[in-house]
């Protein structure tokens, strides 16, 4: 289905791939930070966003994959997966929201909106595929 | 949109591979065009029409 085909993809990988390490290194020292060192005020945000940094490069990472990609179609395959993710991610957390508002159900934690994001492009992105097979 | 890549593609005695080789794309982009589910843009028909020495009228037709 989808493999490494060009450059630009293969270091979108990679990229990507240190994103995941730096943010469940920075996970780890934060936990680590809160557990042992009693932070608190400004010290406290700080340790609390460094997680959400390599996050945030995740999503500047994909911006630059989509401007090196040479190959077009591969482009539009991958903008109409990542279109699939923020509108299943939107309509399955604003449904949520309103179960936990109206039907009392568990409350869902905001740091996971950005792994289920990527789950719903990983469910797009076959969908999407097979519209063009 | 209609096209007529399949028939240049096969007096030459091309692939898609070896057409997605000459055009630095992936053989699936190849394929989409050439079924007329996907729309290449404008730089990409005129490489195309550049490879095969034609027109890109030549190779897409209007419906």
């Amino acid at each position: 289905m989808w493999c490494i085909s060009n450059p630009a993809q293969s270091r979108y990988v990679w990229r990507m791939l240190v994103a995941a390490l730096l943010c469940a290194l920075f996970s780890a020292l934060a936990a680590v930070g809160v557990r042992f060192g009693h932070l608190t005020g400004v010290a406290a945000y700080l340790l609390a966003i460094l997680p959400a940094l390599p996050i945030v490069g995740a999503l500047v990472v994909t911006g630059a994959y989509l401007r090196e990609e040479t190959d077009e179609f591969q482009r539009n395959l991958y903008i109409q997966a990542l279109l699939g993710g923020i509108a299943l991610t939107l309509s399955m957390t604003t449904i949520w929201g309103y179960l936990e508002d109206f039907a009392r159900a568990p409350h869902l934690r905001l740091a996971w909106v950005y792994p289920l994001f990527w789950i719903f492009v990983l469910v797009s992105f076959p969908v999407v595929w097979l519209r063009y097979k | 949109m209609k096209n007529r890549l399949r028939v240049l593609r096969a007096e030459r005695e091309w692939s898609q591979g070896d057409l997605a080789k000459r055009l630095e794309v992936s053989r699936q982009s190849v394929n989409a065009i050439e079924t007329g589910k996907f729309d290449p843009s404008l730089p990409l028909a005129f490489k195309l029409a550049r490879l095969f020495g034609t027109t890109i009228e030549e190779i897409f037709l209007e419906e």
